[in-house]
């Protein structure tokens, strides 16, 4: 039944450029990016509980990173753009996960914020490279031969690299780290005291974040094909945690699923500017309010009695995945 | 530079300053109750000043009755957003409640926008532009009325927190909550009475700031810098809040006369990424050690 459901799913993803409009390949890819950007926000926020809002911050590092290698390399191929994307934000990441160590909760979240106002800031001033506030072309992706030119090509490009990055993360949460990482959200003290190198592990979740994003970022870039640094504002991170709120802080598929719904619904409502911040507000509170774990527990309580499974306890906080 | 000029421009700072103190403030009685940081206070402010505005444009009433609609308003939306959504999140961790003002600051712009347009709009002035002359320094009058109208309204605080028995109640369960409700204080009371203050607070920095930032949406946004302000005092500390509002307006109007033009605008950020960096517990904060 399980495997069914996943082999109709890919086979769906695989088909989707032949059976829909050139548009919805193109919001389909963005839904991956933006997918890939919420678990990395994830594992950080959900599964360590340092919240960011600095997350549009890595996202534009690794897309001008990966813009700006295949401008000045014409001809590398994109695992190489991507690459230099996912190592330069990592850094990124580490440069500033080690300061933030000494931070928590509301601070953390000020820091991050800060953090997300200098990227663009140092965007507009370091305009040599980053063309400032007159934005930058990004050229086709290119593998080999072939040059990445077509919504299509681009979309199994996404499609690749998020499948990857999925896996990576389903499998990281259930190994040694993503255990240590867990046991940190619930009590920094008690997994110090079961022996885990707290600030080791809260640097690497800010690591692998930044990583995820830096990813994200790059294929942001070729997706969009014109970066601008107005497009990586505060908001943007803002709708990063109303993805993980919405999907339910601390699961996988709970990422995925927030981002694809708002992304859809961020398009939906392009025409109606006005009203975008006002539902994605009143998601953010009701999610809180009536749907704490998102989505992902939602899903979870509505099979579990299905296969004989206990129902979850009313106002339990529900578990990660 | 002479000393006249460098007098001028720290007064400036001194007024940016205390609107800073002001915000910085209302994010610190709030904070002290519920534990959290309320992202929609800069919101909340511009509503409130709306409100006062919109009274304003259909009857030219006095400023000081304008000023007074501003603070009713800001009391009213206080009390309803604390006994409509926070009451209920009473249990929440800070994590929830940072998302849950997080979404009404993104509901309350949004509906601002609705109501009145994304514009922006000339807000009157209590305050005169001659300047006045002091000697050599020239001060704009509206620098000097912002100074005494904040300073008046946090002795009036210090008054309310040290004199009154509401005041040492709010005291009390910013100590120690259940110590507060062994002794009989309503925990309950003091979070309405907190998130009111705060909005009251923050609806006075609004009419003292809007004639000079312009009435807009978007003019919420300056509470960032009462975050700063906050921190660099001390997060949770008032005197704090004070020292850092009034810190933060000096050095960032300094700051251009001997910095790049190019980092202007990340002046409070690097402060407060310096201020994190440095010393976390704020200028006056105490270093505290979490107890297991």
């Amino acid at each position: 039944m399980r495997s069914l459901t996943l082999a109709m799913g890919a086979a769906g993803l695989l088909l989707w450029p032949w059976a829909a409009p050139r548009y919805f390949v193109f919001l389909a890819s963005l839904i991956v990016v933006n997918a890939i950007v919420a678990i990395g926000l994830n594992l950080l926020s959900g599964y360590t509980n340092q919240l960011s809002f600095g997350h549009a911050g890595f996202l534009a590092v690794g897309a001008y990173t990966a813009a700006i290698v295949a401008t000045r390399a014409p001809g590398a191929p994109v695992v190489v753009a991507l690459l230099a994307a996912a190592l330069v934000t990592a850094l990124v990441g580490l440069l500033l996960g080690v300061p933030c160590l000494r931070l928590e909760g509301l601070y953390l979240a000020m820091a991050t914020l800060a953090f997300g106002f200098v990227v663009v800031e140092a965007i507009l001033n370091l305009d040599g490279l980053t063309r400032g506030n007159d934005g930058l072309r990004v050229p086709a992706a290119r593998l080999g031969p072939w040059a990445l030119a077509t919504d299509g090509a681009r979309y199994y490009l996404v499609l690749v690299v998020g499948a990857a990055m999925v896996w990576a993360a389903l499998n990281l949460v259930r190994t040694r780290t993503g255990r240590a990482l867990l046991a940190i959200r619930e009590s920094e003290v008690a997994a110090q005291a079961s022996g885990i190198h707290v600030a080791r592990y809260k640097t690497l979740a800010f690591v692998i974040s930044a990583l995820y994003t830096g990813v994200a970022g790059g294929l942001f870039a070729f997706v969009v094909g014109f970066l601008s640094p107005d497009a990586f504002d505060v908001f943007l991170s803002v709708d990063f945690i109303a993805m993980i709120i919405l999907g339910g802080l601390g699961s996988v598929p709970g990422s995925m699923a927030g981002a694809a719904v708002l992304t859809v619904l961020n398009d939906s409502l392009a025409g109606f500017q006005n009203y975008r911040p006002l539902v994605f507000g009143a998601i953010l509170i009701a999610s809180m309010l009536f749907m704490p774990g998102g989505i992902a527990s939602a899903a979870r309580r509505f099979r579990a009695p299905l296969a004989g499974h206990p129902r979850v306890a009313p106002g339990s906080r529900p578990g990660p995945e | 530079m002479t000393t006249a000029a460098l007098v001028h421009v720290v007064v400036s700072g001194l007024a940016t300053g205390s609107i800073y103190a002001l915000m910085a403030l209302s994010l610190v009685i709030v904070y002290n109750a519920t534990r959290t940081l309320n992202f929609a206070q800069g919101e909340m402010l511009m509503v409130s000043t709306f409100a006062g505005w919109t009274v304003y444009a259909h009857v030219k009433l006095p400023l000081v009755v304008v000023m007074l609609i501003a603070v009713a308003a800001a009391a009213l939306l206080g009390w309803l957003i604390e006994r409509v959504i926070i009451r209920h999140a009473i249990a929440a961790t800070h994590f929830d409640l940072l998302i849950i003002t997080l979404g009404l600051s993104l509901v309350l712009r949004a509906a601002a926008g609705l109501a009145w347009t994304h514009d922006e709009f000339p807000f009157p002035s209590f305050f005169g532009t001659r300047p006045i002359a002091l000697g050599p320094v020239r001060l704009a009058p509206v620098s000097l009325g912002i100074v005494g109208a904040s300073l008046t309204l946090m002795l009036g605080l210090w008054a309310l927190f040290t004199r009154t028995r509401l005041g040492r109640a709010m005291r009390a369960v910013a100590q120690n909550q259940r110590a507060a409700r062994l002794v009989g204080i309503s925990v309950e009371r003091v979070y309405a009475a907190s998130w009111v203050l705060a909005s009251v607070v923050g609806a006075i920095a609004g009419v003292l700031i809007a004639p000079v930032i312009f009435l807009s949406s978007q003019m919420g946004f300056v509470t960032i810098n009462g975050f700063i302000a906050a921190v660099l005092g001390g997060f949770g500390s008032m005197p704090g809040a004070v020292v850092g509002g009034m810190l933060l307006g000096v050095i960032e109007n300094l700051a251009p006369l001997y910095l790049p033009s190019s980092i202007k605008h990340s002046v409070p950020f690097l402060m407060l990424i310096a201020i994190l960096l440095i010393r976390p517990a704020g200028v006056l904060g105490r270093v505290t050690r979490p107890k297991v």
